[in-house]
């Protein structure tokens, strides 16, 4: 399998009064074509920071690159300037965020906003294979002057237009999307304005799809049906994702391979089955260990001791020594590096020998 | 009467109905509206047992626990705590609050940001219990190591503690004063899975010690199943079924808990349940809700008779409760 996306030795950093704080600290990490990722951890563990760098959205400042490359495909995204990103944003990585109500507009309908989305990917098919900022102005001012045009005789979007969108709603399975296509976010509930948003992002065919907790803000009984609803448009309309979450359990559920971070690194990498049944990292084993799975009187939960290291003053060595259960003494003199055990296995540990 | 099942906490047809705003127009003829979160609640609660009450977001269970904790008065029903009857307008309720405490779920606002953990913990011990203060001082160390802090965080501040150790202190100003019954509204919802794992082991460490009881709120299902001994699952303002942890979770019979229950992800990639699941649409509004059984438009079973009455609670067998018309197709 040939690899989409290539993330070497990325280190970001948020600039904050008291110094520096590396959010993402020397993270390697491959994508490949069709592959669905997920990226688990707790709050804090740079996972959120590592999608939102690829996609170029990171607030800089405080944020700020210290080192690495992103290569998606032949180019290295962290080299764009803000309006070559825009070429890729939205068009060839898309991305989906935690809470569809603030990434919807709350002042156009719906089926508006699929419509430009749609629009705009109808433009870029027409010759514009690269798409200068001009153009996107252009385009941007274009549809929304076609949006508030239209917006007066009734809130009608041209039929063919609005024909695609409902097909896009169609697609991810909203019930009356005539109705649907004329209501505000504000007025659909959060599955719904979540869908919205997975039609919007799978309307520009993307190569990538970034899911940033896409269900986390759900119920269980939604999450379930968005979930499903994704993995099946995804294999349809072969993308390959990134999906950030802290849920072990969703991870385990939709993803192919699955990446652990803890504090800023990536502590094992493995096949999503290989994880689950030997995870070999200790602070693995421990989340999986952390999650309730019996009853009251026949079982036992055991928690991982301490809490989450302050970035601002990280321990020597390994991050996770002072929790570890195995900690030895060289865990609190150098920091493990991500080594390749057997097939498609990576950990951080000590425990599993070292190269020097 | 015997201890094993003395109920420590009873209601008989809780309701709350919150009305819903009317518009600025005064001489609006459109009538009262209300959003029934909580309507018609029939459960006990028995001494030093764990209750949790499992639903989605907007089924009313958190409005149920403001209810119970006399944190909102209730529109309707009856509620007893201790055999006594505690919805009277005259109720002494500091002479409720030495025996019932609450943890709410988000501790970063259930703490006064201004005010010292040792305060924090102290504070009912001085307004609810009036105890001296040297009394205090040892129940607030007391209460501090219980929940695993030591005594030195009694002079920090809110903002200087994580998140887990927050909800500690939220913990220990509940038990401090040693109330035969908390109600934990989602304690581990705000926090990260590891912190989860150890307020979890906390809480049930704490009740051993303690013989308390605790009335759980949760969404997770997970989390009611390792936590409590009865499980009543919520939706929208009603109960749908009642009974033992095991016999709910392992044979849920009405389709709602089977479909909550199928929904809930495990982290086992060789098992994907989630992919499987085939529950439709999605929890109705509070306001309107659909006539007759409310679940009756997403039910694989619903028929004329589900759209035309709300099916009652029924017994299906010892200690298991469930509202449904066609209970024997979920069997």
């Amino acid at each position: 399998m040939a690899a989409l996306l290539t993330i070497q030795d990325l280190t970001v950093a948020y600039e904050s009064r008291s110094g520096p704080i590396t959010a993402v600290d020397h993270v390697n990490l491959e994508l490949h074509q069709d592959e669905f990722l997920a990226v688990v951890g707790e709050s804090g563990c740079g996972k959120s920071t590592l999608g939102l760098s690829v996609i170029g959205l990171l607030p800089k400042p405080p944020a700020r690159i210290v080192q690495g490359s992103i290569q998606y495909k032949d180019t290295d995204l962290l080299r764009l300037n803000g309006n070559k990103i825009r070429e890729y944003r939205g068009t060839e990585i898309a991305m989906i965020f935690q809470e569809p109500l603030t990434s919807l507009s709350p002042v156009y309908r719906v089926g508006d906003q699929i419509a430009e989305a749609i629009l705009i990917r109808e433009l870029r098919k027409r010759g514009q294979s690269t798409i200068d900022s001009e153009f996107m102005q252009r385009t941007y001012k274009r549809s929304a002057r076609q949006l508030k045009r239209t917006a007066r005789v009734g809130h009608r979007i041209p039929s063919d237009l609005s024909e695609e969108v409902i097909r896009y709603l169609k697609l991810v399975r909203i019930a009356d999307p005539e109705q649907v296509l004329d209501r505000y976010p504000f007025e659909l509930s959060g599955g719904m304005t979540q869908r919205v948003m997975i039609a919007m992002a799978l309307s520009q065919e993307p190569a990538l799809l970034l899911a940033d907790e896409p269900t986390t803000a759900l119920d269980v009984t939604t999450q379930a049906q968005v979930l499903k609803l994704m993995k099946e448009l995804i294999r349809k309309v072969r993308t390959s994702v990134l999906l950030v979450t802290h849920d072990l359990a969703v991870a385990s559920q939709v993803a192919d391979r699955v990446v652990v971070m803890y504090a800023g690194e990536i502590v094992e990498d493995a096949d999503v089955i290989d994880l689950f049944s030997n995870p070999m990292h200790p602070y693995t084993s421990g989340l999986l260990s952390c999650i309730p799975s019996g009853y009251k009187d026949d079982s036992e939960l055991t928690p991982i001791s301490g809490s989450l290291p302050d970035l601002r003053s990280l321990p020597i060595g390994c991050r996770f020594a002072p929790r570890c259960p195995h900690a030895m003494a060289i865990c609190s003199k150098q920091n493990p590096s991500l080594i390749q055990q057997d097939n498609n296995h990576k950990v951080s540990c000590h425990l599993y020998g070292q190269q020097n | 009467m015997d201890s094993k099942t003395e109920t420590i906490l009873r209601t008989e047809d809780l309701r709350k109905y919150f009305p819903v705003r009317k518009g600025l127009n005064p001489f609006s003829r459109r009538e009262q509206r209300f959003i029934k979160a909580v309507d018609g609640v029939s459960i006990s609660v028995q001494k030093g047992k764990t209750a949790a009450i499992v639903g989605e977001s907007g089924c009313g269970k958190t409005t149920l626990a403001r209810t119970i904790g006399l944190m909102t008065p209730a529109t309707g029903g009856k509620l007893y705590f201790d055999e006594k009857e505690i919805t009277e307008a005259k109720i002494d309720r500091n002479q409720i609050y030495r025996n019932m405490q609450m943890v709410y779920q988000d501790p970063e606002s259930s703490l006064d940001p201004r005010m010292k953990v040792a305060a924090s913990i102290g504070e009912p011990l001085y307004g609810l219990m009036r105890w001296d203060k040297h009394v205090v001082n040892e129940a607030v160390d007391r209460s501090l190591q219980l929940v695993g802090l030591s005594a030195d965080f009694a002079d920090r501040l809110p903002k200087q503690l994580s998140g887990g150790q927050k909800q500690r202190v939220a913990i220990a100003r509940a038990i401090a004063i040693q109330p035969s019954l908390v109600i934990l509204d989602e304690p581990t919802s705000a926090l990260d899975a590891s912190v989860q794992a150890q307020i979890l082991k906390l809480l049930l460490k704490l009740q051993n010690e303690f013989k308390l009881t605790y009335v759980l709120i949760t969404h997770n299902i997970a989390v009611a199943r390792y936590m409590a001994d009865f499980v009543a699952v919520m939706y929208a303002g009603n109960i749908v079924e009642y009974g033992p942890t095991r016999t709910v979770i392992s044979r849920p019979r009405h389709p709602y808990t089977i479909a909550l229950i199928s929904s809930a992800p495990i982290p086992d990639p060789k098992t994907r349940n989630l992919l499987q699941t085939e529950i439709r649409g999605e929890v109705p509004s509070a306001i309107d809700p659909p006539l007759g059984c409310k679940f009756n438009p997403r039910c694989p079973f619903a028929e004329g008779i589900c759209t035309s009455s709300n099916p009652p609670l029924q017994e299906i067998s010892p200690e298991h409760f469930v509202a449904c018309h066609f209970v024997n197709k979920t069997a």
